[in-house]
């Protein structure tokens, strides 16, 4: 959507996000102006060293989870501000009447649970988790320890006993976490 | 709250129990001079006395008064609290607090009555001083600070705002109602202001007495509680603003005398906060350097933070504030270097002191309620309640309103409600209004009754009350569990993601704060404050030594109960009851740690009983058990003694050194040897009864120090494995091989000479490292034909089996080659059959506990994660999720296959048995086939992979009973030839395979084990109790399988 040569946004491309999102006309001409001080190659879109250069999310230890989340939809590794627009509005809070497919309960989840996912397959396997657990984690745990944890995890989580956490099982393991408390974020208007 | 004290406080210098009362009229302290004067005169005049004549006995009081009352004070507060609890309809219905205040209204009266001591225990110094800091202090140790901080804007707002706003506006309430002359004296607005100040303040103890009871949702909880912690400053500062303002007179008073209150309260909010998170990270800093003397650990934080306490009064600063936040900063750091001894006495003594200074402030406030000074103003006392509960409610919707705004959670109307219902006023509002002096506010008596009075009313009328209303209005209740290790983990995960995501959104919200905190702390903070610096993520790793832990302690608590039952003389049913309740019922946790278990759960798997098989088996079972009772007893016996005792540590030892094992194995060792030794044979596995022993009982004694053990275990491994292949080269050679297992053992190994083509896939099992032959018995029903095996109920119940099934065998048949060359050839055309057979079959016991082997099968590919043993894994999988009755279902349904397979594996136990025949050709024939039922029970179970692990083991107990089990066997030699066909029950005769079979279904692991026990034929006797011995010493699968593969590679 990114519009490549004007820094404002056209009405219909409001509407549309507004329409596809949930996001109110004040938060997505909030959001565009951040996207657009991202966006330091003024083209319209995002790209990984876009996202990179912010220096906090540089050294969040799942950045590279965070921004790859991003770029699950596009295929040439830019981001465009629909798209963008899209990954946030997994992070809308939760209104009671107004139902939105994209920041629902299992979506929240399920953008959790592509966090994990590496290899995208709909499971969490040890390698993965261990993976995030590295990450998150650091250096000073040793291998064992974080080998028997991931390990302990996944055997907590599994159900079907495949050594593998589905997304059920995911969604089963977080039943009484507020997930929509706790992956929503207030959105300036 | 005690800035002024020194000079204020009626009760001046008081000791800790506050003197005998001033009377009225006299000035406040002398009472106390008194006491303390005539405390020390009395013991001059009995020295006079003693001078004259030698006291043999003397009765000295008032030496002692002082702490003796306070002793007695403490004890009676306590009983009564323990009377409440003896009378549950009472303390239903009514709160704790109401019930204390109760009783100490009672005995005020008693003692107004008698004017035996004209006491007026609660003084303003007694409640700032000893009983506030215990409660403060426990409140914010133990405050939940994520919680705390996530609200903390809301809080604030209620703290602060709300707090002057009900000041205020009560204040200015009263003042106009006043004009009006409906109370019937004067009323200043500053006195007014002041009163409200003091009224207004919701009280840390009251609403901790109430919301503790009544278990509301966490953040209803947090709101109202912080809101009475934070509160403190601005109650502190408005009330000293007034009292000074009313000293000076309104009429000196300038506008920079508001300005000045305005600073106060930042320097009183801030400054208390900065000297309780100073004293905090002090106290984290002691707690680094006390790992010598962890006696005293549990002093320094009391200490510390009471000093911070005194520390902050002192500069007049927020007392509440500064234990409060010591105790938020402290816990952090103190917990991460603290003993678990010193935690627990920590957290019992901080809960000690402060529902005894709950206990204690309640009983007094009642006390103090009987004097004869109160000043009665209905109106006054009726307006002041009705102003603090609209103002209260007002307040609280107009600030929840604002709050809203800012807040993810948006308060809803009910939790609105709970606020301002919950706003108590309590013994802060008490000791305040004691401290004002009445010679500078007239009104002080009548404000001592009305504040009196609204504590009565929050504590008595809302405080029973809000129970109800609670359930009625249907409040979240909060739910107190522990999180689990995905909660844990996902959760922070989610945390991160948040920040991320606030970051790229350029928001500095909570995350983003928090994110940076933490970055802060673990870089800055930590490692000064923290002995042992475990990297970012402590939570998690607490979070797992819990639950490994709590897993640890359920495990024995389940095992003790079954030790007990065994070693006792109940018959063997009750034990296989016992068994099945304890196992069975509690299946959530139930197969994680306990072989046994496995054990049964394996054969659960394996055995497929019909309705009619089963009862058979309890026909069986209840003729064996008449059959072998003398036996069976000194069978008992020996299994509580080496089995029982030792299967205990070792068990528990199991589920974590498999973990270990796993990692050991997987990651240091094969790594890198993998290469090297994969064509060893295998060997290495050998070594893993030794370490698993080991392993657990370091394991089991030192239940934190799992990774210290992880080194032990790695030498041991080591050591073990070269000595086994030493031993393995010999054994080719002909050598016996005794070190493991002792010559007795090969006894056991039987001549059966039947020779059939079938024979190879025996050999080949019995060649297994982790191959026990008398377990094999077991598996014998369970071979069949290939086409039948493939879909095994296990296999289809359990998905990862399926999995697995690709890669199984093949490694095997590397191992078994040379065996293969020494038996006869015709095993040829039937390896195609195992080796079909086992494809489809999940790892062997070899596979899962050998990884390297399993590299080379043809699936090791999609394996590369789980090259440690799958068993291990699985076995924790049933651990967890166990869900054994899913099983037992399973198998039911599918009982009819496998009882059809039971002529295969009388085919397949012949060819074992002739197998052995050549080997050995030492047993007798009717062994051999005892035997050789195990043998390929043990294969089958071993090819399964994960449980069949403890399957072995199960019969490596019986081993032991075997032994002493002969003359059962024997009775049961004529039924050999028809169990055979039928099951594997070959030799048990009386008790049929199918006993067996229900009775594993049932998970009764003594049964089994009995079971096994009478199966053993003669000829393995004696000889194999050594062997056996170190079996259920090892109690895990690679114990028997080691051993077993020594003795098979003798033959």
């Amino acid at each position: 959507m990114g519009n490549k040569s004007s820094l404002l946004l056209r009405e219909e491309e409001i509407a549309q996000i507004q329409e596809e999102t949930g996001f109110t006309p004040n938060q997505i001409e909030r959001l565009y102006s951040r996207f657009t001080s991202l966006d330091k190659n003024d083209c319209g879109t995002l790209s990984r060293e876009d996202f990179l250069r912010i220096p906090e999310l540089a050294i969040n230890p799942l950045s590279e989870r965070i921004v790859q989340s991003f770029f699950a939809e596009s295929h040439d590794d830019r981001v465009n501000f629909l798209q963008f627009m899209r990954v946030l509005a997994h992070f809308r809070p939760i209104k009671k009447n107004r139902e939105n497919k994209l920041n629902c309960r299992e979506e929240k989840l399920r953008f959790a649970f592509s966090m994990y996912d590496l290899d995208s397959d709909g499971k969490i396997s040890r390698d993965e988790l261990l993976a995030i657990l590295h990450m998150m984690v650091g250096a000073n745990i040793s291998e064992e320890q974080l080998t028997s944890i991931a390990e302990r995890t996944i055997i907590e989580a599994d159900t079907n006993n495949d050594q593998m956490i589905s997304f059920e099982e995911f969604c089963r393991a977080l039943e009484r976490t507020d997930v929509e408390q706790k992956m929503s974020i207030r959105f300036l208007n | 709250m005690t800035v002024d004290g020194i000079s204020t406080y009626p009760g001046l210098g008081f000791g800790p129990m506050g003197p005998v009362e001033p009377l009225p009229g006299e000035p406040p302290g002398t009472q106390l001079r008194q006491n303390q004067d005539t405390t020390t005169e009395l013991p001059t005049t009995e020295k006079t006395k003693k001078e004259r004549t030698f006291v043999i006995a003397a009765f000295e009081f008032h030496r002692v008064e002082t702490p003796f009352l306070i002793g007695l004070w403490i004890f009676f507060a306590s009983l009564a609290k323990i009377g409440f609890h003896m009378a549950p309809k009472l303390s239903r219905m009514l709160p704790e607090s109401c019930l204390l205040v109760f009783v100490g209204v009672l005995i005020g009266a008693l003692l107004l009555s008698t004017h035996s001591v004209h006491v007026q225990p609660l003084t303003p110094d007694t409640f700032f001083l000893y009983m506030l800091p215990p409660i403060i202090l426990d409140a914010g140790y133990f405050m939940p600070n994520r919680l705390f901080f996530d609200h903390l804007g809301t809080i604030l707002l209620f703290a602060v705002v709300g707090t002057v706003f009900n000041t205020l506006t009560i204040g200015a309430s009263l003042w106009a109602c006043g004009q009006t002359g409906m109370f019937g004296c004067t009323t200043p607005l500053l006195d007014m202001l002041l009163f409200g100040a003091l009224i207004s303040a919701v009280d840390p103890v009251a609403v901790l007495a109430v919301f503790e009871e009544i278990h509301v949702d966490e953040v209803l909880y947090i709101v109202v509680f912080g809101e009475s912690l934070l509160n403190d400053a601005v109650t502190v500062v408005l009330y000293h603003m007034f009292e000074a303002y009313t000293e000076m007179g309104p009429s000196r008073l300038v506008y920079t005398d508001i300005l000045a209150g305005l600073a106060s309260f930042l320097v009183v909010a801030v400054g208390g906060t900065c000297i309780g998170v100073v004293w905090g990270f002090a106290t984290g800093l002691v707690t680094r350097f006390t790992n010598e003397v962890r006696v005293i650990e549990p002093i320094f934080i009391f200490v510390m933070a009471y000093l911070a306490y005194l520390n902050a009064e002192m500069f007049h600063m927020s007392g509440i504030l500064a234990i409060t936040f010591c105790g938020i900063t402290m816990k952090n750091y103190v917990e991460a270097n603290i003993s678990h001894k010193s935690h627990t006495t920590i957290k019992y003594t901080m809960k000690m002191l402060s529902s005894s200074s709950e206990t204690i402030i309640f009983m007094f406030l009642g006390v103090a309620t009987v004097n004869n000074t109160h000043v009665w103003n209905t109106w006054f006392v009726l307006l002041t309640i009705v102003f603090c509960s609209i103002f209260r409610i007002i307040g609280v919707y107009i600030f929840s309103a604002v709050a809203n705004k800012f807040r993810l959670h948006k308060l809803n109307r009910v939790e609105k409600f709970v606020m301002s219902y919950g706003g108590l006023r309590g013994a802060v509002a008490f000791a305040l209004v004691l401290l004002i002096d009445p010679t500078v506010v007239n009104l002080q008596p009548m404000f001592v009754t009305t504040t009196i009075a609204v504590i009565y009313f929050t504590v008595f009328i809302q405080g029973i009350t809000i129970k109800p209303l609670v359930k009625i209005l249907n409040v979240k209740t909060a739910e107190k569990r522990k999180p689990t290790m995905n909660e844990r983990i996902h959760e922070r995960c989610m945390d991160h993601l948040m920040a991320g995501i606030e970051d790229i959104l350029g928001k500095h919200g909570n995350h983003h704060m928090r994110d940076k905190f933490k970055r802060f702390d673990n870089r800055f903070i930590r490692p000064f404050l923290l002995r042992n610096y475990q990297g970012a993520e402590p939570k998690i790793l607490e979070t797992y030594s819990k639950l490994a832990m709590r897993d640890a302690i359920e495990y024995m608590q389940r095992n003790a109960s079954t030790i007990g039952n065994i070693s006792g003389a109940e018959s063997m049913s009750a034990i296989f009851k016992n068994y099945t309740n304890t196992n069975f019922n509690g299946s959530p946790s139930f197969s994680q740690i306990d072989t046994s278990t496995w054990n049964i759960d394996m054969q659960e798997l394996e055995y497929n009983p019909s309705k009619k098989d089963l009862t058979d088996a309890k026909i069986h079972h209840l003729l064996a058990e008449e059959l072998c009772k003398p036996f069976r007893r000194h069978r008992r016996l020996s299994y509580s003694r080496h089995a029982v005792n030792e299967r205990d540590l070792g068990i528990q030892v199991n589920y974590k050194t498999h973990m270990n094992i796993r990692r050991r194995v997987g990651d240091r060792k094969h790594h890198h040897k993998r290469s090297k030794r994969g064509k060893q044979d295998g060997k290495n596995h050998v070594t893993f009864p030794e370490f698993q022993q080991n392993g657990s009982a370091k394991q089991f004694t030192h239940g934190k120090i799992k990774y210290y053990r992880l080194d032990y275990i790695d030498e041991v491994l080591q050591e073990d494995g070269e000595e086994r292949e030493v031993r393995r080269d010999g054994d080719d050679g002909g050598i016996t091989f005794t070190a493991k297992s002792p010559p007795g053992y090969k006894e056991v190994s039987p001549t059966s000479s039947h020779k059939e083509n079938s024979s190879s896939l025996l050999n080949q099992l019995a060649n297994l490292p982790g191959f026990n032959p008398l377990k094999a018995r077991i598996i014998k029903q369970y071979v069949k034909t290939p086409e039948e095996i493939l879909p095994t109920a296990v296999e289809k119940s359990l998905p990862w089996r399926r999995d697995r099934s690709t890669y199984n065998f093949v490694p095997n048949e590397d191992i078994l080659e040379e065996d293969e060359r020494r038996l006869s050839d015709d095993n040829d055309n039937y390896n195609m059959i195992v080796a079909e057979q086992a494809r489809v079959a999940t790892p062997t016991a070899t596979e899962t506990m050998l990884p390297w082997k399993r590299e080379e099968a043809e699936g090791s590919g999609a394996l590369k994660q789980s090259e440690f043993p799958s068993w291990a894994s699985n076995k924790e999988y049933l651990a967890y999720n166990s869900p054994s009755s899913t099983f037992l279902g399973l198998f039911r349904r599918e009982s009819s296959s496998s009882t059809q397979g039971a002529a295969e594996a009388v085919v397949l136990s012949d060819s074992e048995g002739h197998r052995e025949s050549t080997s050995k050709g030492e047993a007798s024939s009717k062994d051999g086939g005892v035997r050789q039922g195990p043998s390929l029970l043990s294969k089958r179970s071993t090819s399964l992979g994960g449980p069949s692990v403890l399957l072995m083991e199960d019969v490596a107990h019986s081993d032991p009973l075997g032994a002493s089990s002969r003359p059962a066997s024997i009775m049961q030699g004529p039924q050999r030839g028809q169990c055979r066909r039928g099951s594997m029950m070959e030799l048990t005769g009386s008790m049929s395979r199918d006993a067996i079979t229900e009775e594993k279904c049932c998970k009764s692991l003594p049964e089994s084990e009995r079971m096994g026990v009478r199966r053993l034929p003669l000829g393995q006797s004696l000889g194999r109790e050594p062997f056996i011995r170190q079996l259920t010493l090892a109690s895990s699968l690679t114990t028997s399988s080691s051993s077993e593969d020594s003795s098979d590679e003798n033959t």
